[in-house]
């Protein structure tokens, strides 16, 4: 699966993807410090999304979504209303 | 792989990634987790499995070693400010706003 270009677009697909059925999504993060990047893998083995940076600016709003999914998976029902992205 | 606390889990993914500063990379999995340890049953066999809807199991590894941890709802908002701090500590090998240095990695201050 190739790379989101941009960061809206993997994100919505994340989130919507992580919806569709929750138990079976898993949510990737890899960090390589020697290499200085960062990727973010949203699958649910069928289908697999993917985001890859080298921008400090970014780590915000992986780490964002990361912890806003992480919410997502503890709290009881996933309800999309909690599922605006800024 | 190791189930740990959530204290102990943070800081054995901090040592992780003190581990992968020079080599190697730093991976971390987030998973819904409805406490469930067998296989969901066969058709025609109860289901005798209740699930428990709000678990997050997270795992960490470094290719060699892997931990994990568990967080429930109760701990989400607690473990979630220290592994975001965490995160945003750890993670600055990246550049830095690419006006100055492209392609050349800056040093994070």
């Amino acid at each position: 699966m190739p790379y989101y270009q941009t960061w809206e677009e993997f994100a919505r697909a994340a989130e919507k993807l992580y919806l569709t059925d929750p138990m079976k999504v898993r949510v990737v993060l890899k960090y390589r410090h020697c290499d200085g990047n960062l990727c973010l893998k949203v699958t649910d083995d069928a289908v697999c999304l993917q985001y890859k940076t080298d921008q400090a600016q970014d780590v915000k709003k992986i780490e964002k979504l990361h912890g806003k999914l992480m919410r997502l998976m503890v709290s009881k029902e996933s309800h999309s209303g909690a599922m605006e992205t800024d | 792989m190791v189930l740990l606390e959530n204290d102990a889990f943070l800081t054995e993914l901090t040592r992780l990634f003190q581990k992968c500063r020079t080599t190697g990379s730093v991976v971390i999995t987030l998973k819904k987790y409805d406490g469930r340890t067998k296989p969901v049953p066969r058709k025609g066999h109860p289901e005798t499995h209740e699930a428990a809807d709000n678990k997050c199991l997270v795992r960490a590894s470094d290719g060699k070693s892997k931990i994990s941890t568990v967080v429930t709802s109760k701990e989400v908002i607690k473990f979630q400010m220290a592994y975001s701090n965490l995160l945003r500590a750890h993670m600055d090998g990246l550049k830095k706003k690419d006006k100055k240095s492209k392609g050349k990695k800056t040093k994070a201050t």
